[in-house]
């Protein structure tokens, strides 16, 4: 992924302050690449090749773990990141319809970020409210018993869609 | 001498707490469920509406917080108790019943019985837990301040008797220690069952002068969350039984290994440590004991695979979270290459009790070999979803119909599955299995780490054994063949066969390839995943075979072997919901006013079905989806 | 401290010292036992490959060999029905992630793949699980070598020699699961990683992932 202008800058400042708040050891390795994320949004690879100078690591050895755990992010999220329950529950109750829903809606795979970067879907495995299954979390916010309709209702607030419909109406 | 000084800085501990507490007695206090599960049915928000209300009516009321009662079904909840009137529990809250509670109860002195769904002391009135099917059933150990403190505040825990067990504990001394815990036959809570007593004992008598004590709370289960709502609900507990685990063993440091997922959790363990360390509960020569023992949070970052104790070391390391062949075991060889105790955060949770009472009362409790209680959090299809504690040895069909209150809407119960991803799921001809480590390893599913969701008639039995498949098959680490590979062909079966693409043979296949994975595989993520496929070919042979050899789903679940159909002698020609319910345009007006699907369009998406309203039910689901042209061509 | 000990395998009597793992003393003794993943330098085995299985007297479950530390007087079959099984179902279950097209790989006839299936009479094609068609890209810009993961059986071998022996730190695992492949930083060319193209992980590769060009 190519850096826009700037943003090499952007994670140089932060990467480097991150590190000085941690000893230089492996065993840091999974709290820096945290801290990385939660400031950046995501890990680029020059902030991996940092991290690995600093904590005297073969890169490849920062690149393993930063792909194994489902927490980090190689790509920069979407503003609205838009997280579908896919627990036992959740999945049972029609979680796949709204991940299918979601999909159908944006235009984009799980996984994936819509090209203006607002919109981003990914699936999480049970956030403990299964009781108000199907979930799905925007940022913080959980939204329970969440049907295709829902779906569309949510997406209509973050106006990620227009409402076709009333659209058609008019005309 | 020493044991004096430590009783005493205990007791100097809890009279300032009581002292603290004090000031809540003779005032109306309304407790308020903010763990993760009130909070996303709206707890917040309902925390602030009365203090909105009070402080609008310029009452007096302190509003506080506490963790999860375990009735999740009803949340948002609230405890309030007012001096003259038993402390009174209010479920599904909404701003209007606030405002209610707070101008009839609050101000006057209606308590508005009519919503009060318990009592929580005895009295005359009102119905306490021990009234119900569920009380009769439920005994609480662990479980027993959860909802009914505020876990932010260390005093409430020390007012009831908190860290009495360290202090205890301190001065048996750790030979005693261990002897209490091997004698209370405490087995582990994190799925194996294996003796606490043991692991212990082997890290006690490991070599090396530096030793740790981990605590997993990963808790990766798709469908579990009973540690999260402990450690957010009951923190010091946890922290009680780790610090008592730490002496005993002679571990100078701790951990508590905890997924990301549960930022409210991390919260409120931070808090807790630091509160524990203000207080001389933790860091140097605790309680004056000359004990010294710190504790650290750990974040873990997400990968089912590191619940396993090596796979969990190796990312503490800063690796990748890959299982190793063992031995050595973690208590020769954990982190940093260590003697390290690693336990479950409920087995810990039974230690400050142990110690308290005494393994003879541990032992009164359950069934001989499997004392004590069983935690699982219960969801799917029951009436009363939620975290529930009850004596091992109980049955199932007590737990699912009694303290669960059955199956909602009628339905008719299919099956359980018990132990998620590792574990399977049992028909109605198990449902009177005892709940043991022992019993339920037998009948092919295991105790697990305490996921229990209940399955329906509208359940498909292929399905859920194809989501649990998915599931390990995302989380298998990669490093061996048996589980890399093995489960990615067990779970392209299944997909197959769910889409009415399968073969006989192909049943076959799948049972061989489970046998060798459970022997071959390096872990007990590949170990245990076939389990769900084992179970389910056990005891719902015939859902299989209708989806290889008739297309059809008999749930009526998996997407390509259904239609959606629309009964025109039940369809109302006038209404139109159906129409704009669908988010595809599959459902046009036909020339004679009946509504008709476009089966090509249709994404079975179930919004049709859902909106026809219930005068109609017009809409209806057939499998296999051949027979809808039969039936458009019957008409 | 190691100690001279007396165990069977097979039947026949070995003397031996403690300390040792079963595999090894097998494979020095000629008796062939599978193997993929086995470091005879390795203290903690990798034991990923699954190939090794042996019975135990004793022992309720086949064990892997290449984790198995020999025991005084302990009786090994390295050929049973069980281990012949798994031996079996680990071997297909390899060879269904494997591009086969043994004519054109350079590393016909020296490939533990093919050895493992003379030994054991097993067929590189299997008829009951399917082959997993996936497609990865080559990297042939090193000067005398190439790496085609989709080769790979993902033993770990290059990995340690290249860590262990040639301590560049250029070949590592990214990702999870069915995921999981051999890569260097970022997925970049080896010439472009920290590869010093010394090719000792070339010759530690036991199949054609890595291998030497014409
Ligand atoms: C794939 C896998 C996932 C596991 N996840 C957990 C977990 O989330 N929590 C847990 O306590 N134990 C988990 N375990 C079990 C642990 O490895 C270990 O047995 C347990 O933490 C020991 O504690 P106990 O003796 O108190 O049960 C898991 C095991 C495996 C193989
Ligand atoms: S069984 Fe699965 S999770 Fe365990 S080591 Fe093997 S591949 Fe990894
Ligand atoms: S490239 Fe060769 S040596 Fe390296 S992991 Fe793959 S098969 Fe093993
Ligand atoms: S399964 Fe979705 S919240 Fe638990
Ligand atoms: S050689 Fe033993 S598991 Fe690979």
């Amino acid at each position: 992924m190519e850096l826009l202008e700037g943003e090499k800058e952007v994670i140089v400042n932060y990467v480097e302050g991150i590190l000085e708040e941690f000893d230089p050891v492996q065993e840091n390795l999974v709290p820096i690449l945290q801290e990385v994320q939660e400031r950046l949004g995501y890990i680029p690879a020059l902030a991996m090749e940092m991290i690995a100078t600093a904590l005297d690591l073969p890169p490849v050895d920062v690149y393993g773990p930063a792909t194994f755990y489902n927490q980090f992010r190689l790509v920069p999220p979407g503003k609205y990141q838009f997280k579908v329950c896919m627990g036992t529950a959740c999945y049972m109750a029609g979680g796949q319809i709204a991940l299918d829903s979601f999909e159908r809606r944006l235009n984009i795979k799980e996984g994936e970020t819509t090209p203006d970067r607002e919109f981003g879907l990914e699936h999480v495995t049970c956030v403990g409210c299964c009781t108000l299954a199907p979930v799905v979390m925007v940022g913080d916010q959980v939204e329970g018993h969440v049907t295709p309709t829902r779906v569309d209702g949510i997406l209509l607030a973050y106006d990620a869609i227009t409402d076709e419909k009333e659209n058609e109406g008019d005309k | 001498m020493n044991s004096t000084a430590i009783e005493n800085n205990y007791n100097k501990l809890k009279a300032r707490a009581e002292k603290n507490l004090g000031s809540l007695e003779n005032k109306t206090v309304i407790w308020v469920g903010t763990a993760t599960c009130g909070r996303a049915a709206g707890a917040v928000e309902i925390k602030k509406f009365f203090e909105e209300e009070l402080q609008n009516n310029d009452l007096e009321a302190q509003v506080l917080e506490t963790g999860c009662m375990g009735h999740c079904y009803a949340d948002p909840m609230a405890i309030i108790s007012k001096p003259g009137f038993p402390p009174l529990c209010y479920g599904y809250l909404d701003e209007g019943l606030v405002k209610r509670l707070v101008q009839d109860f609050i101000k006057g002195d209606d308590p508005c019985y009519e919503y009060a769904l318990v009592a929580l002391e005895p009295n005359d009135i009102f119905p306490t837990f021990e009234d119900f099917p569920r009380g009769l059933h439920e005994e609480k150990i662990i479980l027993e301040h959860c909802g009914f403190i505020d876990p932010e505040q260390i005093d409430h825990y020390l007012a009831t008797d908190g860290y009495a067990a360290l202090a205890r504990a301190l001065m048996m001394g750790p030979d005693k220690i261990m002897e209490e815990i091997n004698n209370s036959n405490l087995r582990g809570r994190g799925g194996a069952g294996f003796p606490a007593g043991l692991k212990w004992e082997a890290t006690k008598k490991a070599e090396g002068d530096i030793k740790y004590v981990i605590c997993n709370a990963d808790e990766g289960d798709p469908g579990a969350f009973m540690d999260r709502s402990i450690l957010e609900s009951d923190p010091h507990l946890v922290l009680e039984g780790m610090i008592i685990c730490a002496y005993a063993v002679g571990a100078s440091k701790g951990y508590f290994y905890i997924r990301s997922e549960y930022p409210q959790a991390i919260k409120q363990l931070k808090r807790s440590i630091k509160q524990a360390n203000e207080m001389g509960l933790l860091g140097k020569s605790i309680l004056g004991s000359g004990f010294d023992f710190d504790l650290e949070v750990f974040v873990g970052a997400g990968a089912f695979v590191c619940g396993e104790g090596s796979a969990l070391i190796n990312s503490m390391e800063g690796k990748m979270g890959m299982p190793e062949h063992k031995p050595p075991r973690l208590a020769v060889q954990g982190f940093r290459n260590r003697p390290t105790a690693l336990n479950n955060v409920k087995t810990l949770c039974y230690v400050p009790y142990i110690i308290s009472k005494g393994a003879d009362w541990f032992n009164s409790i359950g069934t001989p070999g499997n004392p004590g209680t069983a935690v699982f959090a219960l969801a799917g299809k029951v009436a009363n979803a939620g975290i529930v504690e009850v004596p091992m040895g109980t049955t199932l069909r007590h737990l699912i119909f009694e303290v669960g209150e059955g199956i909602p809407r009628d339905k008719a119960f299919k099956a359980v599955q018990i132990g998620g991803p590792s574990g399977g799921c049992l028909p109605e001809s198990a449902l009177d299995i005892p709940i043991d480590f022992d019993s339920l390893q037998e009948a092919g599913a295991i105790m697990g780490s305490g996921g229990m969701v209940v399955l329906d008639e509208d359940d498909c039995m292929v399905r859920i054994a194809r989501f649990f498949l998915t599931f390990t098959q995302q989380e298998s680490c990669g490093k061996c063949t048996f589980c890399r590979l093995g489960t990615k062909h067990m779970l392209d079966i299944l997909t197959a066969i769910t889409r009415g693409e399968g073969e006989m043979e192909s049943l076959e296949l799948l049972s061989e390839l489970s046998e060798d994975i459970k022997v071959g595989s390096l872990c007990n993520l590949g170990k245990t995943a076939p389990n769900p496929i084992l179970t389910t070919l056990r005891y719902f042979y015939d859902e299989y075979k209708a989806h290889i050899e008739e297309k059809r789903c008999p749930a009526l679940m998996c997407p390509e072997l259904i239609a959606y159909f629309i009964a025109p002698q039940k369809c109302s020609k006038l209404c139109n919901v159906c129409v704009g319910s669908c988010p595809v345009e599959a459902i046009y007006n036909r020339d004679d006013g009946l509504k008709a699907i476009d089966q090509e369009k249709c994404v079975k998406c179930d919004n049709c079905l859902k909106a026809c309203p219930t005068d109609y039910n017009a809409v209806i689901k057939v499998s296999p989806p051949h027979l809808v042209k039969e039936m458009e061509e019957a008409m | 401290m190691s100690e001279k000990i007396t165990i069977t395998i097979d039947g026949k009597e070995i003397t031996t010292d403690t300390e040792k793992k079963l595999l090894w003393v097998a494979l020095d003794n000629d008796i062939y036992i599978p193997n993929l993943c086995a470091i005879r330098e390795e203290e903690r085995p990798y034991a990923g490959c699954r190939l090794c299985f042996v019975e135990i007297e004793g022992l309720e479950e086949p064990v892997t060999s290449c984790t198995q530390p020999v025991t005084e007087g302990m009786v090994v079959k390295t050929r049973t029905p069980q281990v012949d099984r798994l031996v079996k179902t680990s071997f297909e279950l390899l060879l269904s992630d494997h591009r086969l097209q043994c004519n054109k790989c350079p590393k016909n006839k020296a490939c533990e793949l093919q050895k493992i299936a003379r030994e054991r009479k097993l067929k590189l094609k299997s008829k009951r699980i399917k082959h997993l068609e996936r497609t990865f890209q080559i990297d042939d810009s090193p000067e005398s070598f190439a790496l085609d993961p989709s080769r790979c059986v993902l033993c770990n071998r290059c990995v340690w020699v290249d860590r262990n022996v040639a301590k560049a730190g250029c070949l590592g695992f990214s990702y999870r699961g069915i995921n999981r492949i051999i890569t260097t930083f970022n997925n970049v060319e080896l010439t472009k990683s920290a590869c010093t193209q010394c090719t000792l992980c070339v010759e530690a590769c036991p199949v054609g992932a890595l291998y030497f060009k014409e």
